[in-house]
């Protein structure tokens, strides 16, 4: 048997052999630069942001198109195959459904770091030639502002891992990319009007659902998040929403017959 | 001569494989051993069971009751060692459009061990495809396609080869070039192909022996060809004769209105019943033998329902 790395290897060949995501790089790249080069043109001198605050702003803005386009990625993983056919060349190879399910969310975790390094780097690189140095407004709590800034890209990627493991459990689920980048999406901006409508300082249900525990970034500057809990039992929900998305990925992609 | 393939384990064996899908049997209780070495044909109308059979096999869709076993492995028990000894397309040989021929190949090849630059090179030039391989998939033909398709399940030498309706879609050329290369394959290769088709004279050129299928379950299986590749000697022969019930009273047999006299004989016995009919004065304008076609026998055994 050849090597599991060759498996993540062919999934890597499919995700950039597309031009599409080349493409979307390419967005991600030239909006991270872009939202730094905004805020220099359209302050003064005077109430220019400082570099961490641009930086910041700039995180908080681009991880939205971060966040879209691994939902893309993960989405197509599964269903993609589907829709081409080739998922009936690639089963029938020696390799177990629970292995090549794995190559593939691996090499979307890998497509998500990418995403989010580009970004980072980027943004950073755009604030740091174009704004003053220093800078701290954002940062409470006793944070550094690189501290801060690294803990919030840490807060925000764990959204993003979520919901694009929820968009590959749609994918596995429904073999209908399209349903899991909607429904992917739909999580994302939906999820702040749900927390209003239903908070769970007022619904005690409330805080079992993932979406009030998605932004972590809330943790930074207190102890207690919505309702009340700790961050221990907003970790908790994550995880547990985790582990019910990657048991029905695998269940339904690793029992399903391949037909028609 | 005949007994040694007699003798070799099949290649892979079908035991009491079901499918059930609700209340309803697609495939029923079917045992088949496929004997190694040959061209074997898996025959049926449009939906007997034929792509469902073959989905079991490859482990696309689980078995419900049965199991299949190729190489001596259970492909339900030991997925993967069982269907590393099997290439196959399933329906329509889909590729990656968005890769070159060659990338798809590659793609197939890091999932086995053994199959390095020199192999896929040879299996290249074993389907033909040559130059065209480096060219993007969606600019191939459907020919072509279903030469790359047979590129991809020859990579890693399977034991076996599974091709559902190889010919569908392919031009009268094309499906002259896919049985050239069944039948070298599997004379020079020793690879075993076990291919599904409804079409009946495609079948009767291409194939050592059939499996015929009807609603999910095996009717008959027969050998076509005998080890010189000819067809097999047929009992029936016919004697056309001017006196048909003198010829009856000296040779036997039945007669067939407009055809003549139908004797059931061996080879061999011929010239002595036509020394019997000159000698007893009746004239004789002609000596053939009954082919029944694949197509007649088919029709028969299927009473001529559900097919194309």
């Amino acid at each position: 048997m050849s090597k599991f790395n060759a498996l993540v290897h062919n999934e890597n060949v499919k995700i950039y052999s597309r031009a599409r995501t080349w493409i979307m790089l390419l967005l991600l790249a030239v909006f991270s630069v872009l939202i730094p080069v905004l805020i220099y043109v359209n302050s003064t001198p005077e109430n220019m942001p400082g570099q961490w605050d641009g930086f910041q702003i700039t995180l908080s803005v681009i991880f939205n198109l971060t966040t879209i386009f691994t939902v893309v990625i993960a989405s197509d993983a599964i269903a993609g195959e589907f829709s081409w056919g080739t998922i009936k060349l690639l089963l029938i190879r020696p390799w177990s459904r629970s292995k090549i399910l794995l190559s593939k969310y691996i090499s979307m975790v890998l497509f998500s770091l990418l995403t989010t390094l580009l970004m980072t780097v980027c943004a950073f690189a755009a604030s740091l030639i174009l704004l003053p140095s220093g800078g701290a407004g954002m940062t409470q709590g006793g944070w550094s502002p690189e501290a801060y800034s690294g803990m919030l890209i840490v807060c925000r990627y764990v959204e993003l891992f979520l919901t694009a493991t929820l968009a590959f459990m749609v994918s596995s689920v429904f073999r209908a990319s399209g349903l899991a980048i909607g429904l992917s999406l739909f999580i994302i901006f939906v999820k702040n009007l749900f927390i209003t409508i239903f908070n769970p300082d007022r619904f005690e249900w409330a805080k079992y659902l993932p979406f009030s525990h998605m932004d972590l970034s809330g943790y930074l500057v207190s102890d207690r998040g919505p309702g009340g809990v700790a961050l221990s039992f907003s970790i908790g929900v994550l995880a547990a929403y985790y582990v019910l998305f990657l048991l029905l990925a695998w269940v339904v992609f690793s029992r399903r017959d391949v037909a028609g | 001569m005949t007994g040694n393939t007699a003798v070799t384990e099949p290649v892979a064996r079908l035991l009491g494989v079901t499918k059930k899908i609700g209340s309803k049997t697609l495939v029923g209780d079917l045992t088949l051993d496929i004997p190694a070495g040959q061209v074997f044909g898996f025959l049926g109308p449009n939906g007997a069971g034929k792509t469902t059979t073959i989905r079991m096999m490859v482990g696309l869709i689980s078995i419900s009751r049965g199991d299949i076993v190729i190489g001596g492995r259970s492909i339900k028990t030991d997925f993967e060692e069982a269907v590393a000894q099997v290439g196959a397309i399933v329906e329509n040989p889909e590729m990656y459009k968005f890769l070159t021929g060659y990338q798809n190949l590659k793609q197939y090849a890091r999932m086995v061990s053994g199959v390095n630059k020199q192999r896929i090179q040879e299996v290249i030039d074993l389907v033909g495809l040559g130059s065209r391989i480096h060219d993007k998939v969606k600019s191939y033909s459907l020919g072509m396609r279903q030469r790359l398709g047979v590129a991809q399940a020859l990579l890693h030498r399977p034991k076996l080869l599974i091709l559902d309706e190889p010919t569908n879609g392919l031009d009268p050329q094309g499906i002259r070039e896919l049985r050239d290369y069944l039948r070298r394959l599997c004379r020079e290769e020793g690879t075993t192909v076990f291919v599904s088709s409804h079409l009946l004279s495609e079948m009767e050129l291409m194939c050592d022996s059939v499996a015929i299928i009807q609603n999910g379950k095996l009717i008959d299986v027969r050998r076509l060809k005998n080890e010189e590749g000819t067809q097999t000697p047929g009992g029936e022969f016919v004697f056309e004769v001017d006196d048909l019930q003198t010829a009856q009273t000296l040779i036997g047999g039945t007669v067939r209105n407009g055809e003549g006299i139908v004797v059931q004989t061996v080879r061999e016995d011929i010239p002595e019943l036509n020394a019997k009919l000159v000698s007893g004065g009746v004239r004789v304008y002609g000596i053939k033998e009954v082919v029944v076609s694949l197509e007649d026998q088919f029709l028969e055994m299927t009473g001529g329902e559900g097919i194309e």
